[in-house]
């Protein structure tokens, strides 16, 4: 039941989506057909994305059985160490706000680090090293040779 | 051998192209062998393959993610040998990923997941040695086939195309997102949803004929568009990673001696016919759009497994089980150049990543890519029969390196994969904001997988959609409004027609099990 109650959720978001979608192509502009305005594609999209989620709600209001489409919400978000995939995003969107202003190395250092050190082990050393290696050789690789730019941040180097 | 061809390729083009223009295919062939034994062109070749292969090998990053990755890259190679490098990856990961599916019951990429079957159970046997030696040279025959009908069918083609309008442009492209939804696994609506969504993403940034910026939200980022690269590596590269780290385990990699590589007689009597049959049915379903090599290595199987006068071997460790998939993927890989070259319409998202690494390099895939600029065609074509020649070279000896590769822990593996796909996407317009669009993606595909959306057609829609919006918008400017443009036409009226049947076949109840049969087999 649960997984019913959420596909009918998952159709109302693509209906708002959809409904939305045409509210912002309705304002760009839609033009005629003979003169087709930058938002008329998008409008239609906006449609054909309203009319998918209606056809999602209708057919699990409609549908008097549950049809077995392999899914089942309980069991996909079961056992999954959110812990784990939070720490990793929150490492990365960090790694995005810091680039620019304390540069690639540090940045990429502390990245490595986070992302390298052992919660069982806690081994500072290893992970330190490894880190150290990884943003050396990334840094050679990518600004040394192949002159990707990369930003300097703090330090008189890029 | 560079020394020896190098020089062709400083032939004035019309010594290649005279009288008979490029009707002429041998000449077109010397050509672009001149091009490709150029050296820096085998070289490109060369690592394309290679990095390719340990893409294949290496569970966790497919043949899309690594050329999105590496597409930064090639900024500074030329044209020519950026395509030659990225087309080896896409074919070098067909390769390499059937060494993880026999060795390991996990497949490097997505179109060795039906190698699993009997290629582990192979192993299991004690003949992963066969099993490898068979996935290996069922490649080479089907990936050098495959490239014999590549250039036979991509020059008539394009010739075809140039009479092509912006009504069978438009209905093209509707039919090949039509197959695409209808043979991606999981329900149709959430294809289409999808599909949608795909095309609103593309409209995003300027438009195409009027060029006023729209849909942006006041975001400067947003002014050209969403990248396609932080795009796909964010469906693709990092929500593959954030699922590989939701439940983090060590691999089991079989403990057999690898021996016996090249297959004996009765394995070759057992494997001929299955190859024959990949070969061709890989290169028609590779070439078709919204198929490709995942598919045709899923339909090979089931297709080997009704000729076969033992079914009941297949999933206890048939050879042709093995030579079979193998054979059709890369013989599929192959095919799924030809829309691209001829059409400029790619048949998957690795294509559709080669037309936008086209496009970075200031080219235009489509019917007049192939006389205005033939060095890219043919120096690709030569360069696929070398790569598939070096793939067989690097696969059968090097098993026991691609083997010690897998040993590497996940935990180790993932960080790097990260900072390549951060630096990757930074490097493009060394902007902070794709590596956002990235981000953002990827907790966005993590979750659309999570509940069963394949980012596949979201993907091709994307890449597909400016197309549609300039074919319709030219279209109905040239028709005075009218939609009949698009059924008094005939290719647009037939490839609307199959759209529709292929859709409708999908919804309605009585032929909705025929679907479920074919992608369940």
């Amino acid at each position: 039941m649960l997984t019913k109650g959420f596909r009918k959720i998952e159709g109302l978001f693509w209906m708002v989506l959809g409904t939305a979608i045409c509210f912002l192509a309705w304002k760009v502009r839609l033009g005629t057909f003979m003169q087709p305005g930058p938002g008329l594609i998008a409008f239609v999209t906006g449609l054909f994305l309203f009319m998918v989620g209606l056809i999602m709600v209708l057919s699990q209001i409609l549908s008097r059985v549950h049809r077995d489409d392999g899914f089942d919400l309980n069991l996909t978000f079961r056992n999954i160490s959110w812990l784990r995939l939070v720490y990793t995003m929150a490492l990365l969107f960090g790694y995005a706000i810091f680039l620019n202003t304390l540069g690639y190395i540090l940045t990429t250092f502390l990245l490595m680090w986070g992302l390298l050190y052992d919660r069982k082990k806690k081994n500072w050393a290893l992970g330190s090293l490894t880190s150290l290696i990884i943003t050396g050789g990334s840094y050679l690789v990518f600004e040394v040779w192949l002159h990707s730019q990369l930003p300097q941040g703090i330090f008189p180097w890029r | 051998m560079s020394l020896k061809f190098g020089f062709i390729a400083n032939f004035p083009k019309e010594f290649f192209l005279g009288a008979k223009g490029f009707m002429n295919m041998g000449y077109d062939l010397f050509y672009g062998f001149g091009i490709a034994f150029q050296p820096m062109n085998l070289l490109a070749c060369f690592l394309g393959v290679l990095i390719g292969t340990l893409v294949g090998v290496l569970p966790g990053i497919g043949p899309a993610g690594a050329m999105s990755l590496l597409l930064p890259v090639t900024f500074g190679l030329s044209p020519v040998s950026a395509i030659i490098m990225l087309a080896g990856i896409f074919y070098g990961a067909m390769y390499g990923g059937s060494t993880t599916s026999i060795l390991v019951n996990i497949p490097g990429e997505a179109a060795s997941v039906v190698t699993c079957i009997d290629g582990y159970q192979m192993a299991l046997q004690g003949r992963a040695g066969p099993a490898l030696g068979i996935a290996a040279f069922g490649s080479f025959i089907a990936g050098t086939f495959g490239v014999v009908g590549l250039m036979f069918l991509a020059t008539p083609l394009a010739e075809l195309a140039v009479k092509f309008g912006p009504a069978e442009y438009f209905s093209l492209v509707c039919l090949g997102l039509s197959v695409l939804i209808y043979l991606t696994q999981g329900s149709i609506p959430h294809g289409l949803a999808m599909a949608g969504l795909g095309v609103f993403l593309s409209l995003i940034g300027q438009d195409v004929i009027e060029g006023t910026a729209r849909f942006t939200f006041g975001l400067t980022g947003l002014i050209d568009g969403v990248g396609l690269i932080p795009l796909v590596m964010g469906l693709f590269g990092i929500s593959e990673i954030l699922l590989n780290l939701e439940k983090l385990g060590e691999r089991i990699i079989l403990r057999t001696k690898i021996k016996n590589l090249f297959p004996s007689r009765e394995d070759w009597r057992k494997s001929a016919k299955p190859i024959a049959r990949g070969t061709f049915l890989g290169f028609f379903l590779g070439i078709l759009p919204g198929g490709g090599a995942v598919i045709s290595s899923f339909v090979s199987y089931a297709l080997e497994k009704k000729f076969s006068k033992h079914p009941e071997q297949f999933g206890k460790g048939a050879i042709e089980g093995v030579a079979g998939p193998e054979s059709a993927n890369n013989s599929a890989s192959s095919g799924s150049f030809i829309p691209l070259f001829s059409l400029g319409i790619p048949a998957n998202v690795v294509m559709a990543l080669l037309l936008g690494a086209l496009m970075l390099h200031g080219l235009r895939p489509g019917p007049l890519m192939l006389t205005q600029h033939p060095e890219i065609f043919w120096g690709t074509v030569a360069s696929m029969y070398v790569g598939n020649a070096m793939l067989l070279a690097l696969n059968l000896p090097l098993i026991g390196i691609w083997v010690q590769i897998l040993k590497i822990p996940y935990r180790m593996l993932f960080p790097l994969i990260l900072l390549f796909c951060l630096i990757g996407s930074y490097s493009i317009g060394t902007n902070v904001f794709d590596i956002y669009v990235m981000l953002v993606f990827g907790v966005l595909g993590y979750f659309l997988r999570k509940l069963k959306y394949e980012p596949a057609p979201l993907v091709l829609a994307f890449v597909l959609g400016p197309l549609l919006e300039k074919s319709l918008r030219e279209a109905l400017i040239i028709s005075d409004g009218s939609m009949r443009v698009f059924l008094t036409r005939p290719l647009s009226a037939a490839s609307l027609f199959v759209a529709l049947v292929l859709l409708l076949s999908a919804i309605l109840p009585s032929l909705q099990k025929r679907r479920k049969t074919v992608i369940s087999e």
